[in-house]
């Protein structure tokens, strides 16, 4: 399991860098929602995929007798925060974009001030 | 007790809100405005006071969210160092607040300006306090969207620009935090920085393996120094600063800069400096991540000096050459810490080690940064308002048509120079002396390396000070200058700043108390660990 995520992590983290660095202002949207995702797949990826037990889980060790059958959701709860934050980071991003095509008239960085 | 621990963060929270609450009436909203940040500065003094200075004080408290207990819930810890950080903030934000009050009007106050001034500090406070890496990052982002918007406020096209960079920029460092974030959990199995920095002072008995930790911790660094400015991620400063509200500009320089400071020292010397790792790269050597930390820093640190300096010298602009200057000021932060990263650590009092002595040298070097850049960021706004213009080709003779202006000017650039007993003097006294113990005890070719840049950066301070007061206060005055008129509330908020750094500067001796006491917490990692009690069964 952990080959396909760390090539899932590394493709999303060059897709991301390279439309970060196109001229086009959606792309570079594009690219900083693209560079947040790898990142999140790469925070589930760390937890580990192992099935989960007592002394993987240990918030819920204390909570129930069984442990599901899932990664540590330490890591989901830290993707979950993450996502948030991104998700308005991102919109803040698509707001401004549209602000600076009506103040410079064109979507192209390198014809900016 | 504890519970002073959580007060800043809820007063700033609240004063946000109620601020937002007020939107309509922009008069109540100002006032209410100026109430919060005064009852923040009075919470933050009175938090430190208890736990911190008071004579029958714990010197640290810690506060576990919602009574989970320590390596699960969140903690929240105040002790020395970030006491001595948060008096800062509650001191900048006191001044900051009044002084916006009076220079943004009701007709571009649109608002939201008061609530994300609040919401700035509810970031700041939040860094500041927690005991908790992913929490660090999240107080970092509350911190950052806050300062995108600030940077964006005035809509213009150059604003939007500089704003947008910003945000890119800093959302790419968000991502290479929470892959160091990530990193670390994979590899401690904890996100609490006690519970880390115990696991790895003893990684044998809990099955970890430190080495990787050097380099997730050289990906913390850069995300730090992008937010502190450092070179070579400085470019972003010169822009953001420029297109902010000058008042949001003085809490940037003087505050939110020192955050990355803050998280370096507090990461670095408090948690990963008890991991024995060897590091073996190509002229770096040591058994702590501290030792990768120590000529890298001190690279950053030069490098800004040389940059922010020559940046300041060449700029026509106050704010411009302000903003430069403060990317120079970092790199003087900077320097006495790596000194520090590169001194040996002492057993026995933390105060009289070179690591120690250079940590404290850092502070009050941020302290005096804070104040004096605070200072002359609301000069440059007073100036502004004044004359409408800040070009230095445009100013001249203010020094005879606004003189209690340009005296309080004069005395935050004086501080700038390093005049005794301006609190500049102290802060250059102090990183010269820990990098001249360097010389004597240490790693000699990185303290001779901090030494000249430490003396080189002086003499560019000088040249770009004298730039500004002889182009802007001195001389002939001007078309603009004639025609303009200050701010009598503006002028005392700037006279009340000036009158802090003179008396820093005479009473410093609690005060270099008060940043021994926290370079003390700094690198006390043992106290810090007994202090949050990452066991699982810690009460709150």
């Amino acid at each position: 399991m952990s080959v396909p995520l760390a090539a899932a992590v590394g493709g999303l983290f060059a897709a991301g860098t390279f439309l970060l660095l196109r001229r086009d202002l959606v792309r570079v949207v594009w690219g900083v929602a693209v560079v947040s995702q790898g990142t999140f797949v790469y925070l589930l990826a760390m937890g580990g995929v192992d099935e989960g037990t007592h002394d993987l889980v240990p918030v819920l060790a204390g909570h129930g007798e069984s442990v599901p059958e899932v990664a540590d959701p330490v890591v989901q709860a830290l993707v979950l925060t993450a996502i948030v934050i991104s998700f308005g980071t991102t919109a803040l991003a698509l707001v401004l974009s549209y602000r600076a095509y009506e103040e410079n008239e064109s979507m192209d960085v390198t014809e900016w001030v | 007790m504890s519970t002073a621990v959580v007060a800043p963060l809820l007063v700033a929270l609240v004063t946000a809100v109620l601020t937002l609450a007020l939107g309509r009436y922009p008069r109540l909203q100002r006032r209410a405005s100026v109430a919060g940040a005064l009852a923040y500065a009075v919470t933050v003094g009175g938090a430190v006071w208890a736990t911190v200075l008071g004579p029958s004080a714990p010197g640290a408290a810690a506060y576990q969210v919602g009574d989970w207990p320590a390596p699960f819930g969140i903690t929240l810890v105040l002790d020395g160092l970030s006491a001595f950080m948060l008096t800062i903030a509650g001191a900048l934000a006191l001044a900051a607040a009044l002084f916006s009050v009076r220079y943004v009007t009701p007709e571009n106050q649109r608002v939201y300006y008061h609530p994300l001034f609040h919401l700035l500090f509810v970031g700041v406070t939040g860094a500041f306090l927690t005991g908790d890496l992913f929490n660090l990052f999240v107080w970092f982002e509350v911190m950052l969207v806050v300062s995108y918007v600030f940077v964006a406020f005035y809509g213009t096209d150059r604003a939007t620009a500089a704003s947008f960079r910003y945000l890119v920029l800093n959302v790419f460092g968000s991502a290479l935090m929470l892959v160091a974030v990530g990193g670390l959990y994979a590899t401690t199995g904890t996100l609490n920085m006690a519970d880390m920095a115990r696991r790895l002072a003893d990684p044998a008995a809990f099955g970890v393996d430190p080495a990787p930790v050097v380099g997730l911790s050289a990906l913390l660094l850069a995300v730090f120094a992008l937010k502190a400015g450092l070179v070579p991620f400085q470019f972003w400063v010169p822009d953001a600063y420029a297109a902010a509200p000058p008042p949001v500009t003085a809490v940037f320089a003087g505050v939110t800069k020192k955050v990355g400071i803050y998280a370096v020292v507090r990461l670095y010397f408090t948690v990963f400096a008890a991991a024995p790792v060897a590091v073996d790269l190509p002229g770096v050597g040591g058994t702590t991540p501290l030792a990768f930390l120590a000529p890298v820093l001190a690279a950053m640190g030069v490098a800004s000096i040389a940059v922010g300096g020559f940046g300041a010298v060449g700029h026509g602009r106050l704010e411009g050459t302000f903003a430069y200057s403060s990317v120079g000021q970092v790199g003087f932060i900077a320097l006495p810490v790596a000194v520090a990263a590169a001194a040996d650590p002492v057993a026995g009092d933390p105060t009289e080690s070179l690591r120690g002595v250079a940590i404290a040298a850092a502070l009050v070097f941020a302290l005096h940064h804070a104040l004096v850049k605070g200072l002359l960021f609301l000069a440059t706004a007073a100036v502004e308002d004044a004359t409408g213009t800040d070009e230095l080709s445009d100013l001249g003779g203010l020094a005879g048509h606004a003189p209690v202006l340009a005296g309080a000017t004069f005395v935050g650039l004086l501080s700038l120079v390093g005049l005794p007993p301006l609190t500049g003097f102290f802060g250059k006294l102090l990183t010269v002396d820990a990098a001249v113990r360097g010389l004597a005890v240490g790693p000699e070719r990185l303290s001779a390396a901090a030494l000249a840049a430490l003396l080189g950066g002086a003499v560019l301070t000088i040249l770009y000070a004298t730039r500004v007061w002889v182009g802007g206060f001195w001389g002939v005055r001007t078309p603009a200058v004639e025609r303009g008129g200050t701010d009598l509330g503006q002028v005392a908020v700037l006279v009340a700043l000036a009158l802090a750094v003179v008396a820093v500067g005479v009473g410093f001796d609690p005060v270099y108390r008060f940043a021994e006491a926290a370079a003390a917490a700094a690198v006390d990692t043992e106290a810090y660990v007994d202090l949050v009690d990452p066991t699982g069964g810690g009460s709150a």
